[in-house]
């Protein structure tokens, strides 16, 4: 039987608060521990034996740029103006193709279906369309009838709300993240690192939970704790602590002394010296901070930033860097005055974010300070345990 | 008992907080500043903007205020400000409250019912479950 998917990928049932993260593409095309929603699905179908599967994605970028599409899936971008109907004309090829039947699915939603059993039920129900739902509730998740196409068209043109025959519904019991939202993300990064999901993070397991993608770079000093997932090209810098189910997604970079708890740094974010990221997605300049259900946008490049996705740029970056260093470091050798004295791990403890300056001097303690000022030299490690 | 008779300062912050208006504001409060056992509130609740200058001259003025064993108080923190004080570790250094009312009184007696808001607030998640 000749069974084809196609995938559409739309902004349609974001948050308002987290458009501002959409700046490269919906969230079905955000990276989650190395891949995105949608590259995983598309492997979940070709292991379904699902083939072959197409993809439209709305974007409003040019064609195709920023946007990460895995190899054997032919993807269509699109405006979102002219989503809808391309989505249909890609049915209608299909269907013109020889496909008896068409697996659709809208990220939306990811959803681990077993597809063998939807086809089942879609058979045996014998209806022109069938539906999938989660605790009552349905999902954008359909198997339509190929010689269908005008019961297509209607769920094409009502944006998939409606259908004009039918549409029995298949109960799914296993696990949905409706991708909506910030904290959807960051839910499915948790999922996957603690292998509650049947996809995996990309790259290499280097110790038990802590994976890493080829060209990552986790400098000496720095400290990552399971699970955890460093993506491709990713830096993690000296004194840096990444821990509890954090995402560091390809190109990100954390800077020396900065914690990243419970987080999500998403491709090409800076994340600056010193700083504490926790219970937070971090990218496009912008910060969604879980606990205070809140996105904000950080307009200082010392905090968060967002590193040149062209590699040409960031070669001339790192060029220009490196040739303002020996003269920087001449200037520092000659005007203060001999090497410094270092700090012991009771000063190192308190010290503010580097990327405050000196702020008249005033350290931040890192530690419990009643305990600190009871006892002046009592150690007390971090929390994180990396001192 | 010691009543606190000293007036304490409010200060509105403004909407955006870079290295200019922080100057700015810093000469303004100077001379409050340099007062004897200075008590000041400043209001965040219209910060839309505050970048590490902002933070930097938070913590110049705690700093002056200790010298001149005073203290600085923050109110009505906007949540961009609440997340940018807690991303660069400084949120633990100040007294937060809900109010300016709440920030004013406090110098005059302890208000458990403002820091167990305060400590509410902060209070973190359990971790996810490791696998």
């Amino acid at each position: 039987m000749d069974i084809r998917g196609l995938l559409l990928v739309n902004s349609g049932n974001t948050r308002q608060e987290d458009l501002s993260f959409l700046a490269s593409g919906p969230l079905g095309v955000l990276e989650v521990a190395g891949k995105t929603p949608l590259e995983r699905m598309a492997e979940r179908l070709r292991q379904f034996g699902i083939l072959p599967a197409a993809a439209v994605v709305e974007t409003t970028a040019p064609a195709g740029t920023g946007i990460s599409i895995p190899s054997g899936l032919h993807c269509v971008t699109s405006t979102p103006d002219r989503f809808w109907r391309i989505a249909e004309n890609a049915f209608n090829d299909m269907a013109q193709n020889g496909a008896e039947l068409v697996v659709l699915i809208r990220l939306g939603s990811y959803a681990e279906i077993d597809f063998e059993q939807l086809v089942q039920f879609h058979l045996d129900q014998g209806s022109r369309v069938s539906q999938v739902s989660h605790q009552g509730q349905a999902l954008d998740v359909f198997c339509i009838s190929a010689s269908r196409r005008n019961d297509a068209a209607s769920l094409f043109r009502s944006r998939l709300n409606r259908c004009r025959s039918e549409c029995p519904l298949m109960e799914h019991e296993r696990l949905v993240n409706h991708l909506s939202c910030a904290r959807d993300l960051r839910q499915l990064a948790i999922d996957i690192l603690t292998r509650q999901t049947q996809t995996c993070p990309a790259g290499e397991e280097i110790k038990p939970g802590v994976w890493v993608s080829p060209g990552a770079m986790i400098e000496k000093g720095a400290r990552v704790l399971a699970p955890a997932f460093i993506g491709a090209f990713a830096r993690v810098r000296t004194g840096a602590v990444v821990t509890r189910c954090a995402s560091i997604e390809h190109h990100a970079q954390v800077d020396c002394g900065s914690v990243v708890e419970n987080s999500s740094v998403l491709p090409y974010c800076y994340v600056g010296a010193g700083l504490d990221l926790a219970h937070s997605v971090a990218g496009m300049r912008q910060v969604a901070n879980l606990r205070r259900d809140v996105t904000v946008e950080i307009p200082d490049p010392k905090l968060i930033d967002l590193i040149s996705a062209t590699s040409g740029k960031r070669l001339l970056t790192s060029a220009a860097e490196f040739l303002t260093y020996l003269p920087r470091v001449a200037w520092e050798g000659i005007f203060a005055g001999g090497k410094q004295a270092q700090p012991d791990l009771n000063t190192a403890l308190r010290k503010t974010s580097p990327a405050l300056g000196n702020a008249a001097g005033y350290e931040t303690p890192a530690c419990d300070t009643e305990a600190a000022h009871k006892f002046p030299n009592m150690v007390v490690a971090r929390r994180y345990g990396h001192q | 008992m010691d009543i606190n008779s000293r007036p304490v300062v409010v200060k509105r912050m403004p909407e955006r907080l870079n290295s200019r208006t922080a100057r700015e504001f810093l000469r303004d409060v100077q001379p409050f500043l340099h007062a004897d056992r200075p008590q000041l509130v400043f209001d965040l609740s219209q910060v839309v903007q505050l970048d590490a200058a902002g933070v930097e001259m938070l913590l110049r003025c705690m700093s002056e205020a200790h010298k001149r064993d005073g203290d600085v108080k923050l109110a009505s923190l906007s949540d961009q400000s609440a997340v940018v004080l807690e991303l660069t570790r400084t949120e633990r250094l100040f007294e937060i409250y809900e109010t300016s009312t709440d920030a004013a009184r406090s110098f005059s007696g302890f208000l458990p019912n403002a820091m167990r808001q305060q400590l509410l607030h902060n209070k973190r998640p359990a971790a996810p479950a490791a696998a």
